[in-house]
C-alpha cells in the first residue's frame, strides 16, 4: 500500500510538474531567444514576434488537447452519421431520414426543450436568489457550502436519494418516500409521481434544479461581492429598498456572469442523461436526447452511425446559444 | 460585509427565514439519505426513513429454534425465549398465523389446541408449553413497539470490502492532475484569449463556447481506438494515467476556458495596461497580476473540475479500464452492489462516503474563495 | 458478531491484494460429491500452460464475483496461468466499446445471446472447436435447445457454435411462505388453471395473492417479459416461441399478444397484486419478494427467477421459510409437456489465445461446475455433476427442473436484439401496465423492431 502511495504522489507530481514545466519552460525560451531588452538593435523586431509567437504558445497544450479529446471526435461523428451501425458502409442520409420519422426522437427533442426552458432559469433564479441571501448574514458560508452539497454528489447517490423523495406505496401501505408522506399525511393519495406522463419531466427536472442551483449561487456570489460598493451605498441613500437595489443596482452589473451561469446549465442540460439513465431510463415518456444517443451509440451491440446522427442533433440545438455568445463576446471586445 | 443587512434590520428577519427554508429543502433529501445509511437493510424498504427518528411500532415474525432447544420442565415440554431477540421494545400483541399475526395482547396465554400453549409476554419473552414432546421452528408473530436503532454496519461493510482503500488512492490519482492539469492549460489559454491580441482570437473563442456542447460520450470509441493503437505501437498497455488526466483535460478544457476567460475579461484594465507601460511581459502580467486576481474563479472551477472527475465513472471504466487495482471509487461502490444491484444501505452509505472527499475540497477551498475575493475587491 | 465482521473484511482484504490467486475452496480429492478425477485429468492435459495470462470480462460482481473467482482459482492451481477477472456495472456498454476500440479481454462472459450475436456478426467471437456441438447434445440436458442457443452467425455469415453457456438461472418458478400457504391452507398448483383457482381464493379471503415489482432502474421493465415469454412457452409450440425470438412471427401476432394479456390478467388486476396495479411498474424487483414475508403478508406468490433469494429479508432460510414450485404448464394442453424458461450466461473467446482454449475445456470439466454449485447461486443442465454437490435442497430442485426439462429456452428478451429486448419490449411491458391495450403495445414494439432494419 506504501508502494502504491509512493506511486500515485510520484504520478501527481510528475503530472502537475510536466504541465507547469511546459509553460515555464517555454517562455523561458522565447525570452531568451528573442530577448526584448531596450537599447538592443533587434529590441523592436523582437518584441513584434514573440507577440506574435507568444499566444500561441499559451494557446498551444489547449488547442491540442481540444483539438485531439473534442474536434477530431466531432468529426469522426459526422463521418459516422453517414455509415451503417457499426461504422463501415456508407448509407447516406438514411440515419437522418429514419431519426426524424422516429417516435422516440420526437419525444426526446419535446422533452428536451422542455428541460431547456425549465432548468437553466430555475437554476439561475434560485442559485441568484440564493447568493443574495446568504451574502446577507452571518452563517452564510455554513448555508452556502448546504446548498452546494448536491453538486458533490454522484449521480448514482442523487437517484439514491431522491427514490427516498419520490418512492410510491399503496395507498394505505407505509410510505417510504418523502412527498407521498406529505400527500397522505394532508389526506392526498399517493402518486407515482415518476409515471404521471409529462408532469414526470418536471420530478426529474427537479433533481437537476438541485444539483445545480449550488453551481449557480457560488458563480454568482462571487459576482455579486464583486460590486462596488458604492454604487450600493448611492442607492441606500436615494432611499432604495432592498429589492430595488437588487434588481435594479445589482441584477445588471452581474448580467455578464447570469448569461454565463445560464448558457452552462443549458449546456449541461443538453447533456445530461445520467439522472434520466438512473431514474426512468426514458420510460414513461421521460426520454431526453443524451440517453437516446447513449441508448443507440452501446446498448445491445450499439449502433454507432444512429449514436452519431443523436449527437450531431444535440450539437445543432447548441447552435443558437453558440452564436449568442459569440456575439456577446464580439460586442465586449468592441467595447473596448 | 456589505453591511446591507445591518442597515435594514426589518428585513433581517426574512433574510433568515428564507435561507433557512432554502437550506432546509436543499439538504432534506441528503438528510434521508444519512439517516438510511445508518439504518438496518431490512427497515429501509419497511418504513420511511423519517420514521427512524421516533418508536415505531412494527409488525413481525420470529422462529423458535429447532427441537433441540426444548426442555423438559416437570411434566411439560418446553421452548422459551426472546422474540426481540435480546433488543429492546414492548410486545403488545401476538399471533400463531399469518391470517391473525395479533390474535392475543400479550401477556395472554394463547391455547394451540392439542394441549400446547404459548404466551408472549409485553419484554419479549416467550414460552411454547405442552404435554408432548413439540415441534421446532414454529412461527410467532408480534406486534412490537421498539425504539430507534441505527447501525454502523453499512459503513463498515463498505469501509472495510477489499480494495476499498487502494480504490481511494486511485481515485485521488485520478482527480487531483486531472484538476490541475486543465486549470493551467485552460488559466493560460484563457489570458491569451482575453488579453492578447493577435488573429483568429474570436474564431477561437467561438470554437471553444461551441466545443462546450460535444457530449463526451460521443467521444470515447475514436479516442480510445487512438489510444489502443498507441499503446501497441509503444508495446504498453494502453490503460494509464497519463492516459486519463489528458482525457479529463480535454473534456474539462471548453468550460474551464470559458469560465475563466469570462472572468478575466472583467478584470479592470487599467492594471493590466499600467503594468504594459512599466514593462512588464505577457508572462509576468500573468503570472503577477492575471493569476492571482483570478483565484475566485480558479477556485470555482477547480471545485467543480475536481467534483465532477471524483464522481466520474464512465470516463473512468473507459480509459483505465475496469481491471481491479485501477478500479476509482466510483466503479469500486458500483461493484460492491452485486451482480443485480440495489442494496439501498449500501448504496446510501457509500454514497456518503463518496461525497466526503469533495466536500472536504469544497470546505477547504471555500476559505482561499473569500480570501480571493477580499483581494480581487481592493483592486 | 462485529468483530467477526470486522475480521472477515480484514481477511477478504489481504486476499485481494494477493489477486484472484487465492486458497482453493475445497480440497482437492476431499469430499465424494466433486467429481475430482475430472480436475486432476484437466490439469495433466493442460500442464504446459505456466505463466500465460487470460483476461476474463464477465458480468459478476460483488458476492457472484468471488464465487466466481473462488472457480478460477481451480483453474489457475491446474494450469498455472495467471487469470485477470474483471466486470463492470456496464457491462454491455463496457464489452461494445472494448471489442470497437480493438483491446478485447481474452474470455467474455456475457448473459445476453443477442449482444453475442451482435459481436460475432462484426467478427470479434472466435468459433469454439467443432466438436463442441456434439459435446453440448451428449452432455447437456434438452441438449439441442442448447446448441441452438450457442450458434452464432459470425462476419461471413456462416452459424457455428461459438459460445459455451455456463451458469443458468430457472425463471419459471414462483416463490411462496410455506407457512403462510399452510396457515391459510392453500396447496401448490399443478396447473395453470389451478394457479387462477388459487389466485381467486385468496382474494376471496381477503389477502392479496401476487406482488409484482417491475421497477430495476434504467432496465424498468424487465421482470414483465419474463411473465410474458413463460405464458407463450406455455400457450404455444417453442417453435412459435422461436419464430417470435427471430421476428420471423410478429410481436402484435395474436399469439404473442394472448401472452401479454395472460400476464395482464394478473398484473392489471388492483385485487391481485399487493399496491394495485399502479405499484407494479413502480416497485423495485428487489423489493417486491419482501412482501411474502411481511407479517401480516402483502403477497402469497411472486413469480421470479432463481437468483432472488439473495433479496429475500436477512435470515430468510429457503425450504422453511421460502420455497417455490414450478411455474405450472395447462392442463388444456398436455402436449406441450414441460417447457422452462431461463436465462443464464455464455462464455466466449473474443482474442485466442492456448490459455483461453484451456479454459473452455475447463468449462466442460464436472468439477468446474460443482466447486461453484457446492456454495450457491449455481445451476447447471449438465448431466455429468453429481448433483448431491449442490450446497442446498432448494438449489437441487431447482437444478432438477433444468434436468427435467423437455424444453429449454433462453429468455428471449436476451435473443433479441438489444434495441428491442433491453429496449422497446421493457418500455412496451411499463405502457401495458400503465394502461395502454395489448395489441397497441405488440404493435409499438413491432414497429421498433422494423425501424431496426
Amino acid at each position: 500500500m506504501i508502494h502504491q502511495l509512493v506511486i500515485a504522489a510520484i504520478t501527481i507530481v510528475f503530472g502537475i510538474g510536466a504541465a507547469a514545466f511546459y509553460f515555464y519552460g517555454s517562455n523561458w525560451l522565447l525570452d531568451t531567444m528573442l530577448p526584448v531588452r531596450s537599447g538592443r538593435p533587434d529590441a523592436a523586431r523582437n518584441t513584434r514576434l514573440t507577440g506574435l509567437i507568444r499566444p500561441w504558445l499559451f494557446l498551444g497544450p489547449a488547442i491540442l488537447a481540444l483539438g485531439l479529446y473534442l474536434v477530431y471526435p466531432v468529426f469522426a461523428s459526422v463521418w459516422l452519421s453517414f455509415h451503417g451501425r457499426d461504422g463501415k458502409e456508407f448509407v447516406g442520409f438514411s440515419n437522418y431520414i429514419w431519426l426524424f420519422n422516429d417516435a422516440g426522437f420526437r419525444e426526446s427533442i419535446f422533452n428536451n426543450f422542455l428541460w431547456l426552458l425549465v432548468v437553466p432559469a430555475a437554476s439561475t433564479f434560485l442559485g441568484l436568489v440564493a447568493a443574495a441571501l446568504t451574502d446577507r448574514i452571518k452563517w452564510g458560508n455554513f448555508a452556502k457550502s448546504l446548498i452546494f452539497m448536491p453538486m458533490a454528489i454522484s449521480f448514482v447517490g442523487a437517484s439514491v436519494i431522491w427514490k427516498f423523495v419520490y418512492d410510491y406505496r399503496a395507498a394505505g401501505q407505509d410510505q417510504i418516500g418523502i412527498l407521498n408522506a406529505i400527500v397522505t399525511y394532508f389526506g392526498g393519495t399517493p402518486e407515482a409521481w415518476i409515471t404521471l406522463p409529462f408532469w414526470n419531466n418536471f420530478f426529474l427536472m427537479v433533481i437537476l434544479v438541485w444539483i445545480q442551483t449550488g453551481f449557480a449561487m457560488v458563480i454568482l456570489s462571487a459576482a455579486l461581492r464583486g460590486i462596488p460598493e458604492e454604487t450600493i451605498e448611492a442607492a441606500v441613500l436615494d432611499g432604495a429598498n432592498g429589492l430595488q437595489i437588487f434588481f435594479r443596482i445589482m441584477v445588471p452589473q452581474i448580467w455578464g456572469t447570469i448569461a454565463v451561469v445560464w448558457t452552462t446549465i443549458t449546456i449541461t442540460v443538453l447533456k445530461v442523461f445520467d439522472i434520466v439513465l438512473a431514474m426512468t431510463n426514458g420510460q414513461w415518456n421521460t426520454n431526453v436526447l443524451a440517453n437516446l444517443m447513449f441508448d443507440w451509440m452501446f446498448r445491445g451491440g450499439g449502433d454507432f452511425g444512429r449514436g452519431a446522427t443523436i449527437a450531431i442533433v444535440i450539437m445543432i440545438l447548441v447552435f443558437p446559444i453558440m452564436v449568442w455568445n459569440i456575439r456577446n463576446a464580439r460586442r465586449e471586445m468592441e467595447g473596448r | 460585509m456589505l453591511g446591507l443587512g445591518n442597515k435594514r434590520a426589518p428585513l433581517a428577519w426574512a433574510v433568515h427565514l428564507s435561507v433557512l427554508v432554502f437550506v432546509v429543502l436543499w439538504t432534506l433529501p441528503t438528510a434521508g439519505l444519512l439517516v438510511t445509511s445508518l439504518r438496518d437493510k431490512d427497515a429501509i424498504s419497511v418504513s420511511g426513513w423519517w420514521t427512524a427518528l421516533t418508536s415505531s411500532t412494527q409488525n413481525a415474525v420470529m422462529r423458535t429454534p429447532d427441537g433441540a432447544a426444548e426442555k423438559q420442565v416437570g411434566d411439560k415440554y418446553v421452548i422459551a425465549g426472546n422474540v426481540l431477540d435480546g433488543g429492546s421494545g414492548t410486545v403488545s400483541a401476538f399471533g400463531r398465523s399469518s391470517l391473525k399475526p395479533g390474535a392475543f395482547p400479550a401477556g395472554q396465554s394463547a391455547d394451540l389446541g392439542d394441549g400446547v400453549t404459548l404466551t408472549v409476554k409485553a419484554n419479549g419473552d416467550y414460552e411454547l408449553a405442552g404435554t408432548k414432546p413439540l415441534d421446532g421452528g414454529q412461527r410467532i408473530f408480534y406486534t412490537a413497539k421498539t425504539p430507534p436503532h441505527f447501525t454502523l454496519d453499512n459503513y463498515s461493510k463498505v469501509l472495510f470490502s477489499a480494495g476499498m482503500l487502494r480504490s481511494f488512492v486511485n481515485s485521488m490519482t485520478v482527480a487531483v492532475p486531472s484538476t490541475a492539469i486543465p486549470i493551467l492549460i485552460a488559466a493560460y489559454a484563457a489570458f491569451a484569449l482575453a488579453w492578447m491580441q493577435f488573429p483568429g482570437r474570436s474564431l477561437l473563442i467561438a470554437a471553444v463556447v461551441g466545443l462546450l456542447v460535444v457530449p463526451l460520450q460521443m467521444s470515447l470509441i475514436p479516442l480510445l481506438t487512438i489510444y489502443n493503437k498507441i499503446g501497441q505501437a509503444l508495446g504498453v498497455d494502453a490503460h494509464t494515467y497519463i492516459g486519463i488526466w489528458l482525457a479529463h483535460t480535454g473534456f474539462g478544457l471548453p468550460l474551464a476556458i470559458y469560465l475563466l476567460r469570462n472572468y478575466m475579461v472583467g478584470l479592470p484594465r487599467e492594471i493590466i495596461e499600467s503594468a504594459r507601460v512599466d514593462g512588464a511581459t505577457d508572462f509576468q502580467i500573468f503570472t503577477r497580476i492575471i493569476l492571482p486576481l483570478s483565484f475566485p474563479a480558479l477556485a470555482s472551477f477547480a471545485i467543480f473540475q475536481f467534483l465532477w472527475t471524483w464522481n466520474d465513472l464512465l470516463v473512468a471504466l473507459v480509459f483505465l479500464g475496469p481491471q481491479d487495482d485501477k478500479l476509482v471509487m466510483t466503479g469500486r461502490l458500483v461493484n460492491l452492489l452485486g451482480s443485480h444491484g440495489g442494496d439501498w444501505e449500501i448504496l446510501a452509505a457509500s454514497a456518503f462516503i463518496s461525497i466526503a472527499v469533495p466536500l472536504c475540497v469544497f470546505f477547504a477551498l471555500q476559505k482561499y474563495l473569500v480570501r480571493g475575493l477580499l483581494a480581487g475587491s481592493v483592486k | 458478531m462485529k468483530i467477526s465482521l470486522l475480521a472477515g473484511a480484514a481477511a477478504l482484504a489481504l486476499n485481494a491484494s494477493a489477486g484472484v490467486a487465492q486458497d482453493l475452496k475445497f480440497k482437492p480429492g476431499v469430499g465424494a460429491q466433486f467429481h475430482w478425477d475430472s480436475y486432476t485429468k484437466f490439469a495433466a492435459d493442460h500442464a504446459n500452460l505456466k505463466g500465460q495470462t487470460l483476461t476474463i470480462f464477465g458480468p459478476w460482481r460483488g458476492e457472484d464475483q468471488t464465487l466466481f473467482e473462488s472457480v478460477l482459482a481451480y483453474y489457475e492451481a491446474a494450469t498455472g496461468v495467471k487469470v485477470n477477472y474483471s466486470s463492470s456495472e456496464n457491462y454491455e456498454q463496457q464489452i461494445v466499446i472494448d471489442t470497437q476500440a480493438g483491446s478485447p479481454p481474452n474470455i467474455a462472459i456475457l448473459p445476453q445471446p443477442g449482444l453475442i450475436q451482435d459481436l460475432a456478426s462484426k467478427g470479434f467471437v472466435q468459433p469454439l472447436p467443432a466438436d463442441t456441438k456434439q459435446w453440448l447434445l451428449d452432455n447437456y440436458a434438452a441438449g439441442q435447445s442448447w446448441v441452438d442457443l450457442s450458434t452464432f452467425k459470425g462476419k461471413d455469415g456462416k452459424a457455428a457454435v461459438m459460445a459455451f453457456p455456463f451458469k443458468i438461472d430457472v425463471k419459471s418458478l414462483v416463490w411462496y411462505s410455506p407457512g403462510n400457504f399452510k396457515d391459510a391452507g392453500y396447496k401448490i398448483p399443478q396447473t395453470q388453471e389451478e394457479l387462477l383457482a388459487l389466485t381467486k381464493q385468496i382474494v376471496k379471503d381477503g389477502g392479496t395473492p401476487w406482488c409484482i415489482g417491475l421497477g430495476s432502474g434504467g432496465a424498468t421493465g424487465w421482470p414483465a417479459t419474463d411473465w410474458v415469454e413463460n405464458y407463450l412457452l406455455l400457450q404455444q409450440p417453442p417453435q412459435v416461441y422461436d419464430g417470435w425470438v427471430d421476428n420471423s412471427i410478429k410481436f402484435n401476432d395474436p399469439r404473442v399478444v394472448d401472452a401479454i394479456k395472460a400476464f395482464g390478467q394478473y398484473a392489471l388486476n388492483d385485487k391481485y397484486v399487493s399496491g394495485g396495479r399502479a405499484a407494479v411498474a413502480t416497485t423495485d424487483f428487489r423489493d417486491s419478494p419482501k412482501g411474502l414475508f411481511t407479517s401480516p403478508p402483502k403477497c402469497y406468490m411472486h413469480k421470479q427467477a432463481s437468483f432472488i433469494p439473495s433479496f429475500f429479508p436477512d435470515g430468510t432460510k429457503l425450504g422453511t421459510d421460502a420455497d417455490f414450485f414450478y411455474f405450472p404448464p395447462y392442463a388444456s394442453k398436455p402436449e406441450l409437456g414441460k417447457p422452462v424458461e431461463g436465462a443464464g450466461t455464455l462464455a466466449f473467446i473474443t482474442k485466442d489465445n492456448p490459455a483461453a482454449d484451456a479454459f473452455m475445456d475447463f468449462l466442460k470439466t464436472p468439477i468446474a461446475s460443482e466447486v461453484w454449485m457446492a456454495q450457491s447461486s449455481f445451476l447447471t443442465p449438465l448431466k455429468t455433476v453429481n448433483v448431491d454437490a449442490y450446497a442446498n435442497d432448494t438449489m437441487k430442485k431447482e437444478g432438477k427442473i433444468l434436468l427435467d426439462a423437455t424444453t429449454f429456452r433462453f429468455d428471449g428478451s436476451d435473443l433479441m436484439p438489444g434495441k428491442i429486448g433491453a429496449g422497446a419490449f421493457w418500455t412496451g411491458m411499463v405502457d401495458y401496465v400503465g394502461g395502454k391495450s395489448a395489441e397497441d403495445v405488440a404493435t409499438g414494439i413491432q414497429k421498433a423492431w422494423d425501424g431496426l432494419k
